[in-house]
């Protein structure tokens, strides 16, 4: 940390908050407020003298509240810049630091918290995870027993640069304790609190239990855990060690912990699994080791930053194989435990990977991102026209479409990734989607369906997953009926309904409308918007009468061949069980009102133009073959 | 040795069909509902994650055959401290059910009317926590040579857990306890009594 500090390219901010984030990827613009320490921090030279006269004791937060600080102080020793603070909360104003201070005059009270906007290329989020608070566990009795303690405190506890130096000591009655239990999985591994399991504890409790029996040989040790997870280069050695060194682990996770009113000694009741017997063990001390919880700020910062948080808090991530450093927002890392649970080693590995891919844009003159993007035709835009529109904007996993009442929607290049959500959700049809505009749509399922659409299956595939599934059935050489005629879209967001009602209008046996499943899609939310609109359309169909599986919504991986060639398959034996004349008859049926659904399509531009040209090549195609 | 054939696959199956069953699978064998048990302090045989495990592993004429799969008084501290979420009272129950079901008689002691006694007053009735007694009109015998047709409760044995609060409920001492008739009590009580001299 001093080293960075020193760094002259590294401008290391402390004591700083993040307010604002505006731009995009290589162009942000941030607000930082820099909260005033009531020190100028080019005269404080971190000799302590205001500290010294300083009347005023708190309980230290860094010492986990086990030691008093002043009101004037340093976080810790280590802190990077080495410039006292003054704590506004406590502080009584007698002004002896500032007498204390003398000429140096770096007492300053009357100074404020400064806002200053700064130009950055990339942004790298690292802000780590909190503890959870055992407290809300009543059965552990953390809180009202002193001597049950959690792993944090024992860390200070057990710190040479401690509040007792080092010095292991009972909170009750300051005794050296000589019968030492530590629990595993306190609000981890617990559906009542954290459903996760919190990764590093077992090796924490191993080290901890090896810290403290190579000081205090003589000290008894044992460890209480569900499953100890050892998954890592040389952990099972380590845990082999801590066995040699005389470390009991008892397999059981304790119900109870009471304490003797008299000796403030503890009583822990638990299974010994082993035995399949419940036993009741005496400790000078219990140390809880506890769950590992995002930031209690996790929502400000999300909002702030604009990435989304996967189940529990921690921030998503873009891809959790291929891509754990990077958010769905292009320039915003993530590293450390901030994305989710991780130790040391994975941490330092995120967080250089992490510092990378920031460079890497850093270093770019030009971005190269999808051609797909999303344009707005401004004068097709009712929000143009001074109407409440924005639903493009909601469609947005990205928030890549800035919609203000009186101007076109519009949509920032750099941060669309090409989903094409909006496009399908405008209800005007006023974006388009490059290399997917629904003129060169339109034109395909005419030409798909230009012959015999009867008994056609037109299969809408996403291009990550079902389009994948229908490559590995190839491949795989799984049959499936030939039929099939597969259209490729970026997403199911992209699927708009008009395609639907226009490969029906034009007399399409059977429709699939197929994407990833909602945990595998790979534009954040873009999945769950295609599969709204897909029930609202199966919805729609049932009540105009259609016949049962001719439209048919599945979401197949790009692993799941085998599916895509049954639900094909599937698809076709539906097709075969309704007689031919009934077929074409309901296909009659329904024309009219699938071309009054499809009628607002014809409006877009290039649209007539593609679907003509798209007819005259099929007249000549036949006429060809007739020839 | 447990071996392939002294096991039933789909007995897990059986009791996760069971209601209050379908969260038998949900457990990770932490021990903790064991550790909490007070059946578990007096009677060491009860132990609710072995007779998980036993139900998970197959061995469904051990489990049913056992008396102590009748012990669990549904008082639920082991449901509070549950990290999985599982309601071990319910899994005890659907147990029951299903030895029930394969013709096995509940072991413990449930409550008894005495009918001749009874004033047919239904105060069980509105006390009893598992609603296992119901007012049914009988016969009863009152001497040798007299019956009469009267409302009287009648415990359903399967649904009773044995807890007593009907026997202290009624007011002329009708119902009692199959094991802990209300004269061994008083009987244990004079002997601590003359035991400690007071």
């Amino acid at each position: 940390m001093v080293d960075a500090a020193r760094h002259p390219k590294v401008d290391v901010r402390t004591y700083t908050e993040v307010e604002r984030v505006e731009g995009f990827v290589g162009n942000f613009k941030i607000l930082l407020r820099e909260k005033s320490r009531y020190v100028h921090a080019d005269r404080c030279n971190g000799c302590g003298e205001c500290a010294q006269v300083c009347p005023i004791e708190v309980p230290n937060y860094f010492d986990m509240h086990l030691a008093p600080r002043k009101a004037a102080y340093v976080p810790m020793s280590q802190s990077v810049p080495l410039i006292y603070n003054i704590d506004m909360d406590a502080c009584i104003h007698c002004y002896k630091c500032v007498e204390a201070c003398g000429k140096l005059e770096a007492i300053d009270f009357s100074i404020e918290d400064n806002l200053v906007w700064e130009d950055i290329g990339s942004v790298v989020v690292a802000t780590g995870y909190d503890h959870f608070d055992p407290s809300v566990i009543p059965e552990y009795g953390y809180g009202r027993f002193p001597n049950v303690i959690t792993a944090m405190e024992m860390e200070r506890l057990n710190n040479s640069a401690g509040p007792t130096a080092g010095e292991l000591i009972r909170p009750s009655d300051g005794a050296s304790p000589k019968r030492l239990a530590i629990i595993n999985c306190v609000g981890s591994r617990d559906k009542r609190f954290n459903p996760w399991c919190s990764n590093f504890c077992c090796m924490y409790a191993i080290k901890n239990a090896i810290l403290l029996k190579q000081a205090h040989p003589d000290t008894n040790i044992s460890i209480y855990y569900m499953d100890i997870r050892t998954p890592s280069k040389g952990y099972e050695e380590f845990y082999d060690r801590a066995r040699e060194m005389g470390i009991r682990f008892i397999q059981g996770r304790p119900s109870l912990i009471t304490e003797d009113p008299d000796t403030r000694n503890l009583f822990v009741h638990s299974e010994n699994m082993d035995l399949g017997r419940t036993i009741e063990l005496e400790y000078d001390m219990v140390m809880l080791n506890q769950a590992a919880v995002p930031q209690p700020d996790v929502d400000t910062v999300s909002s702030v930053l604009n990435i989304s948080q996967s189940p529990g808090g921690w921030f998503m991530e873009y891809h959790p194989k291929l891509r754990p450093m990077d958010s769905p927002t292009d320039g915003i890392f993530l590293a450390g435990a901030c994305q989710g649970v991780k130790d040391i080693p994975a941490s330092v590995a995120q967080g250089s990977a992490a510092a990378s891919r920031a460079g890497r844009v850093l270093h770019a003159d030009e971005w190269e991102i999808e051609p797909t993007v999303a344009y707005v035709w401004e004068d097709r835009c009712v929000s143009a026209q001074d109407k409440k529109c924005g639903v493009c904007a909601k469609a947005c996993p990205y928030n890549a479409i800035e919609v203000v009442q009186g101007q076109a929607a519009k949509v920032i290049t750099a941060k669309c990734h090409g989903c094409g959500g909006c496009v399908a959700e405008c209800p005007h049809n006023a974006i388009t989607q490059l290399h997917f505009t629904d003129a060169q749509i339109l034109a395909q399922i005419h030409a798909l369906l230009g012959e015999k659409p009867e008994e056609k299956i037109l299969a809408f595939r996403c291009h990550w997953c079902s389009y994948g599934g229908a490559d590995l059935a190839g491949t795989s050489h799984f049959e499936y009926s030939s039929n099939e005629r597969g259209l490729r879209m970026m997403c199911s967001a992209r699927m708009d309904s008009d395609f639907i009602y226009e490969a029906f209008r034009l007399g399409a046996g059977a429709v699939l409308y197929s994407g990833c499943h909602e945990q595998d899609c790979h534009y954040i939310t873009g999945q769950p918007v295609g599969a709204r609109r897909a029930d609202r359309l199966l919805k729609t169909f049932d009540k105009m009468g259609m016949t049962a599986g001719r439209f048919r919504i599945a979401w197949i991986s790009a692993a799941e061949g085998d599916k895509y060639a049954r639900v094909i398959n599937e698809m076709q034996e539906t097709l075969d069980s309704i007689p031919k004349q009934q077929l074409l008859e309901e296909i009659e049926l329904l024309r009219p009102q699938m071309e009054k659904r499809a009628r607002r399509m014809r409006e877009v531009p290039q649209v007539e133009a593609a679907i003509e040209y798209a007819d005259q090549l099929k007249v000549a195609v036949t006429e060809r073959e007739v020839q | 040795m447990v071996d392939h054939g002294s096991r039933d696959g789909t007995f897990a199956d059986q009791v996760r069909a069971s209601p209050g069953g379908d969260k038998l699978t949900y457990c990770f064998s932490c021990g903790t509902c064991t550790a909490t048990c007070p059946i578990n302090w007096v009677e060491e045989n009860y132990n609710p994650r072995r007779i998980i495990r036993l139900v998970m592993l197959g061995m469904k004429e051990q489990v049913l055959s056992d008396p102590v799969i009748w012990l669990c008084s549904a008082c639920d501290i082991c449901y509070r401290r549950c990290p999985q979420d599982i309601r071990i009272s319910d899994v005890m129950k659907a147990i029951r059910d299903v030895a029930i079901q394969e013709g096995y008689e509940p072991t413990r002691a449930i409550a008894k009317v005495n009918e001749r006694a009874c004033a047919g007053c239904g105060m069980c009735i509105q006390a009893c926590p598992y609603e296992a007694i119901e007012l049914t009109s009988t016969w009863v015998t009152i001497q040798q040579t007299m019956r009469q047709r009267r409302a009287v409760p009648k415990v359903n044995k399967f649904l009773c857990q044995g807890c007593g609060i009907c026997t202290a409920t009624c007011p002329v001492s009708a119902i009692s306890l199959t094991e802990v008739s209300d004269d061994t009590i008083v009987a244990q009580i004079r002997a601590f009594a003359e035991e400690t001299g007071k």
